[in-house]
Order: structure tokens, then sequence, then C-alpha cells
């Protein structure tokens, strides 16, 4: 038997979203199984089977050098501080309620 | 209603003609669904009890308009007449009503029937009566899909001795279930179906033998006049356990046949 990962997208735009697994023991019955497993209720108007053994997986230290990585989660804070600073001059110390 | 069907289109003849065609769909429909939970795995027993619900969504189509027919409303009087007639007033074939407690007698049911299913829809898809007709478009649009699925599962076990075996035991029922059926004359003169059980048992055996033939699957076929299927061919006589199964189904319903589920 061979494992799917199945995709199911909905007519529009929505992207295709992972709807599940199965195990068939070839292409064609893997898509009729996924119909039933994952699709009898009309959840989806496409769908995709990918074997499982086909998907590149990726290594996991490959993105943990990504976790402690600040600087590249821009929440605007660093940008609001920078422009309250230069409105109110370089030497303003009196941050809270100081006015627009 | 399989014996004194007054209605206001059909006449008593098309509507048995048809009632055996909605007892067959249940009948098979209610065996199919003995696998839920028990599937050889998981994603099948999905599937197949998918298939199942199918044929019983076939039979529910069939029993509405014949109960419509008899001026009855579908929504107070369907279950008792699919589920409370008399053993003697069903009208289903021997081969729906066989039980099939193994996967292999289940596998070669499913593709038997499915096979003669589709050859029996076929055959309503220009019927004179126009609820028949939606119904055939509804259920050839899934037989595709329930022959698709034999095909997967037989084509890769079509040669080994279960298989053989259980096609030795339910081929007599299968081709016994094309007698001639009571009515036939009466749906094919007013245009409800467009021909013949035996030319549509000549239409089913042809593909029955092109798909063993690709399965690699020897096929003996038994003599339609032998004792073996005509044991099998009057839809009449219930086959044996068929009373201890119409029981199991009804065992609940018949704590209160006046309740409103």
């Amino acid at each position: 038997m061979k494992v799917y990962e199945v995709f199911l997208k909905k007519a529009g735009k929505d992207e295709f979203r992972h709807a599940g697994s199965l195990e068939a023991f070839d292409d064609e019955l893997a898509q009729l199984l996924a119909r039933d497993a994952y699709c009898r209720r009309g959840e989806g108007d496409a769908m995709w089977l990918v074997e499982r053994s086909n998907v590149l997986v990726a290594d996991t230290d490959l993105l943990a050098v990504t976790i402690d990585l600040p600087h590249r989660t821009n929440n605007g804070a660093m940008v609001a501080e920078h422009r309250r600073v230069q409105r109110n001059g370089a030497t303003d110390e009196t941050p809270e309620g100081a006015g627009s | 209603m399989s014996i004194d069907h007054v209605g206001n289109g059909l006449s008593a003849g098309t509507a048995e003609y048809l009632l055996a065609f909605a007892d067959d769909e249940h009948l098979v429909g209610a065996r199919h669904t003995a696998w839920i939970g028990l599937g050889p795995f998981l994603e099948e027993d999905l599937a197949f009890c998918s298939i199942a619900q199918d044929e019983l969504g076939h039979a529910i189509g069939l029993y509405e308009i014949l109960l419509r027919d008899a001026g009855r409303d579908p929504s107070s009087s369907l279950d008792a007449f699919a589920l409370l007639r008399e053993p003697s007033e069903y009208r289903s074939s021997h081969l729906a009503e066989a039980e099939c407690d193994d996967w292999a007698d289940s596998l070669v049911r499913h593709w038997l029937y499915d096979r003669a299913e589709a050859v029996r829809w076929n055959a309503l898809a220009d019927s004179s009566h126009t609820g028949v007709a939606a119904l055939s478009a509804r259920a050839r649009s899934e037989e595709r899909f329930h022959l698709e699925h034999a095909e997967r599962f037989m084509s890769r076990v079509g040669t080994t001795p279960q298989i053989a075996a259980a096609v030795e035991r339910l081929l007599p029922s299968a081709v016994g279930s094309w007698a001639p059926v009571v009515g036939e004359t009466d749906a094919l003169a007013a245009g409800v179906t467009s021909a013949p059980s035996s030319e549509l048992a000549n239409r089913w055996e042809a593909a029955v033998r092109a798909d063993a033939d690709r399965w690699g699957l020897s096929l003996v076929w038994p003599d339609p006049a032998s004792p073996l299927v005509a044991a099998h061919a009057d839809r009449s006589v219930r086959s044996k356990g068929f009373d201890s199964f119409h029981e199991s189904l009804t065992v609940v319903l018949a704590l209160d046949p006046a309740a409103t589920w």
C-alpha cells in the first residue's frame, strides 16, 4: 500500500489546503478513496493527490536558524518610535503624552 | 403495492417491474452496510459504505415514485413500505439478498450487481416517466464510479482462488436474476423501460465476460435452463437467509410501527 497526501480546493480564490492522508494500492484507487474519505460532502471542487514518497521533506536544521531572527519580524514598533523621535526633536525625553 | 398497486399513472404491472428494481437496490445496499466498521482497511470501509448509501438512495427514489403514484405521502409511508412488508411481498433478486460474510463474496457481488445495475439504469434513461428518467441520470453518474471501484479491486485479485470460489457461488443467482420480471410487458408498452430482460441480460453477460477476460478470470457460465439457475429465477420466492436478515432490519422499527422517527 502507498500513502497519499490529499489537498482540496473550493472554487474561487481559496488555495489548496491539506485535507489529510490515506492508504491505497494505486493512483486510481487513491482518487476514489480520497473522494469518500475527504470530499463526500462536497468539501472541494478540485483535488490534488501526492504520493507521500514524492514529497520533498526539508532538513529541520534548515529551518532552525530562522527561529531567532527578530529583526525579520517587523510589527512597526521600531518605525513608529523613529518617527516619534523625529517629530519631537532628537533631545525629546518625554515620550508619554507628548502631543501630536 | 407489489400485489395490488392502484396508481394514478403507473399500471400494476409497471409498478411491479419498478418494485423489483427498488427492492434489489434496497437489499443490496442493506447487505453492503454489513461492512461498516469491518472493511478490509479504513479507507475502503468508507468507500464501500458510500456505495451502499448510493444504492439505498436509488431504492428510496424508486419507492417514492411508487408511493406518490399510489397517492401516498412518502414522508409518512416510506419506512413502513420499505421495511415492514411481508417477505412474500418483496421482489428482490437472490443475488441482492445473498449474505456475503466474506470480503471476496461481497466484492464479486458488488461487481456482478453493479454491472447489472448499470445496464438496467441505462434502459431507463429515456423513460416515459420523467421521475424515473431523472433518477436514472443521477444513478448512472454514480454507477460509473461504482464500476471503477470494482475494477480497481478485481483487476488485482481476479485470478485468486477466493474470487473464483465467490464467482462460482454467486454467478448462478446473478444469471437467475435476469428471468423476465413480472410486469415487464406493461413497462415496455408504457415506454417506462426500453428493453426486455432478455436483451438486458445479453448486454450484462457481454460486459461481465469482457471484464473477466481483462482480469484473467476464467468463468464457468451456468446454463440459464439448469436447476442451479432456475432456483434463483422467481422473485416472489425469498432466498435462504432473507427472513432473519429482514427481521434484523426491522427490529427497531417493529418496536413501534406507528412512531415518527
